[in-house]
């Protein structure tokens, strides 16, 4: 009964002990709330990347692709059965973009160009969502050169002005004259431009410059099919913008129609005009194990057609990106453990002068007979008590810390003039944040473990103290 | 007849560095159940160290100390803890109470050693009762819920005493339990410590420097150069 009536008191009475409390509270709190950030974003981010991509993807090795890819599906749907929700063909190649900014200014960059047909692609994932125009209104999948397009473009504009003018002989022929205008200006095949590729981000708030307006022109250079390396070009309208707020993608991804690449890379077969893919992208059911119907899927389309398919779950695809967050968290982890760890030190530092300091009352203990065990048990007990109390206090700070994050935020940004959260950066509008409850269990368990680790020492050598010595020392 | 407590051929010396100092060498001590040996001696002497010996604080290097003829000073440091705590009531010269504790609640200390959680619960009430009434006996009642600090040098040494007797122990070891006491008080204590000492036959091995404390006991001994010799205090 002593022991917890003096681990109390101790509690109560000895605030330097408090002091260690409060490292092991600011270390708990820490990690919850960079654990819970952490989680949220990475939690986002595996919803974008999912997003993009389809959950499952069959490839080809070759960039040239297949041409059979109605087999190639046919056969996924075999196999899949009611698995396959629906599937898409794309043609993807690394590629150039070019930006014609009038005058001389050009912008080059390299980019993934991806040809799609975009209400099939738009089944496969959430690829529709993250079309925009350039007022930021969402657009239908669609890559279509619509009459609305080709008005934004200079000729098109003049156009609009010439409209409201009274009907002359000479106005007519100024009018013909921007219309062939127009149709150099603008080519017959859209495309959806990656947002980071298509602007500029003066940040500070300002909005984002557009160096590719809608319905103007870009250019792209890709690698054809050919007997020796050999690079096509082409011209697209731009339709729309993608963007997905994953800037990996935002910076590199140019959707065009699929059939219009085909053609321009020369993956069209003369024999019967089909042309080549060389990714069939698939929707799966909600709930299906995706790894194992990878797997079944990798096995029929070697007996289709050996080592030349590869079947990628979207998690595979993105694999490095996935796993870099991954051990970011857990080394981030380790780091903000040792915190904790210290804070065990400073626990041991001050339990040590605390049982030196307790000597005569652990001498008069024994006298009245408390045992080497129970003496030991006060200060384990201390030492788990203020392990409950700093890594409780701590974990309620942290998750009031989490529940709050952002109106924190928009407090320090206020406080420091200066935006703490840029969210045009992320294109969140307010920061992620997953409050994991193993990820918290854990954390309060360590820190528990830590407080009573580093009371053991001194809790044994208050245990292991001779009572006459204890009672005789000075 | 055997003694209720008693020492055989006690020997114990402290180790200086090289040097051994002999402090017991043979002390050959006895008490009947219910008597009251003053036991005096010289500063330094080993008085403290005999009542350790005896209490079972401490190990002699050789010689035995027998509770109703049974030796208890080789046996496993459980038993002794228990024998600590039951047996045994200490009055330690260097009094102490645990600061963080109040009086009453010090006096309670050997029953809250003696009682795990639950067993305190159910005996809460007469432990309490116990304490303050122990404390009623040594005139500190009005000082129950004072903490040490709030609490002059005699009042903490009568609480002291208090803790030693409230738990019912069958041998009193009081190490000058009136050495900090002016006479009256001091008188005080020793009737409580004699009226105990009849009430529950309470054996009391009592050192003392006060040739008054002496006087009223059953029997005066007289440690000197390591060894007890009977002492008639009427021959000072
Ligand atoms: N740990 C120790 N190491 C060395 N010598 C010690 C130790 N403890 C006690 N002594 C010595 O043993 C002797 C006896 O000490 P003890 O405390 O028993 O004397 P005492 O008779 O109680 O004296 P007093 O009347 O002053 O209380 C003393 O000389 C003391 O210096
Ligand atoms: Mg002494």
């Amino acid at each position: 009964m002593y022991k917890y009536l003096l681990c109390w008191r101790y509690l109560r009475t000895r605030y330097i002990a408090l002091a260690s409390i409060v490292s092991v509270m600011l270390g708990v709190a820490t990690m919850i709330v960079v654990n819970s950030v952490m989680a949220g974003f990475a939690g986002k981010m595996r919803d974008r990347l999912h997003g993009v991509l389809a959950d499952l993807i069959v490839e080809s090795r070759s960039y040239e692709g297949f041409w059979n890819y109605e087999e190639v599906m046919a056969r996924v749907k075999e196999v899949g059965g009611d698995d396959v929700v629906a599937m898409a063909p794309t043609m993807e190649t690394p590629g150039m973009l070019r930006i014609n900014r009038g005058g001389q200014a050009a912008e080059s960059r390299l980019v993934q160009i991806i040809g799609v047909r975009p209400e099939d692609r738009a089944k496969v994932g959430d690829f529709a969502e993250y079309l925009f125009d350039q007022e930021g209104n969402r657009i239908p999948p669609s890559l279509e050169v619509t009459d609305a397009i080709r008005a934004r473009s200079p000729a098109g504009r003049e156009l609009k002005e010439l409209e409201s003018q009274p009907p002359d002989p000479f106005l007519e022929s100024t009018r013909e004259w921007l219309e062939t205008r127009r149709e150099e200006q603008v080519p017959i095949h859209g495309a959806f431009l990656g947002y980071a590729l298509a602007t500029y981000h003066p940040g500070d708030g300002r909005d984002d410059i557009f160096l590719a307006e809608m319905g103007s022109k870009i250019a792209l250079a890709f690698p054809m099919q050919a007997k020796i390396p050999q690079t096509g070009a082409d011209d697209f309208a731009v339709v729309g913008y993608f963007k997905s707020g994953m800037s990996e993608y935002d910076s590199t991804h140019v959707y065009v129609p699929l059939e219009e690449l085909q053609r321009a890379r020369n993956l069209i077969r003369p024999s019967d005009g089909k042309g080549s893919v060389n990714q069939v992208q698939i929707k799966v059911r909600e709930g299906v194990d995706l790894d194992k119907l990878a797997d079944k899927l990798q096995l029929a389309m070697e007996k289709l057609s050996p080592m030349f398919f590869h079947v990628w779950t979207w998690e595979e695809k993105q694999g490095p990106l996935l796993a870099a967050v991954a051990i970011e968290q857990s080394i981030l982890n380790i780091l903000l453990f040792l915190i904790i760890a210290v804070a065990g030190f400073g626990i041991l530092a001050i339990f040590s002068m605390i049982v030196v300091e307790k000597t005569r009352d652990i001498g008069i203990m024994k006298a009245l007979g408390a045992t080497t065990g129970g003496v030991r048990n006060i200060f384990l007990g201390y030492g788990l008590l203020l392990g409950i109390v700093g890594s409780g206090v701590g974990m309620v700070g942290g998750l009031l810390f989490v529940r709050y994050i952002n109106e924190i935020e928009k407090g320090l940004s206020l406080l420091l003039h200066h935006k703490v959260f840029d969210d045009s950066i992320y294109y969140f509008d307010q920061i992620p944040t997953l409050v994991e409850t193993h990820t918290v269990v854990a954390i309060v368990i360590g820190a528990l473990v830590i407080a009573v680790g580093a009371s053991v020492w001194p809790a044994r050598r208050a245990a292991k103290m001779h009572p006459v010595r204890a009672l005789r020392f000075e | 007849m055997t003694s209720h407590i008693a020492a055989v051929g006690l020997r114990k010396s402290y180790r200086k560095g090289k040097i051994e100092v002999p402090v017991l060498q043979g002390v050959e001590i006895a008490a009947e159940r219910g008597e009251l040996v003053a036991v005096v001696g010289a500063s330094g002497s080993g008085k403290s160290t005999m009542l350790h010996l005896l209490g079972l604080l401490d190990q002699p290097d050789a010689g035995e100390v027998t509770l109703d003829g049974r030796r208890i000073d080789d046996r496993p440091d459980r038993e002794r803890d228990r024998m600590r705590n039951r047996t045994f009531g200490f009055i330690f010269q260097f009094y102490h109470l645990l600061p963080e504790l109040s009086a009453v609640e010090n006096v309670m200390m050997p029953h809250l050693i003696r009682e795990g959680l639950f067993s305190y619960m159910r005996k809460r009430k007469t432990i309490r009762r116990d304490a303050h009434e122990m404390l009623e006996r040594v005139g500190l009642g009005h000082r129950a819920t004072h903490q040490p600090s709030e609490m002059s040098g005699g009042e903490i040494q009568r609480a002291a005493i208090a803790r030693a007797l409230v738990g019912r122990p069958e041998v009193l070891l009081a190490d000058e339990p009136t050495g900090n006491l002016d006479a009256a008080t001091g008188q005080g204590v020793l009737d409580l410590l004699r009226d105990l000492n009849r009430e529950r036959s309470l054996t009391t091995i009592l050192v003392t420097h006060d040739q008054q404390i002496a006087h009223q006991a059953d029997r005066v001994v007289r440690l000197a150069e390591g060894r007890i010799e009977e002492w008639a205090p009427a021959l000072v």
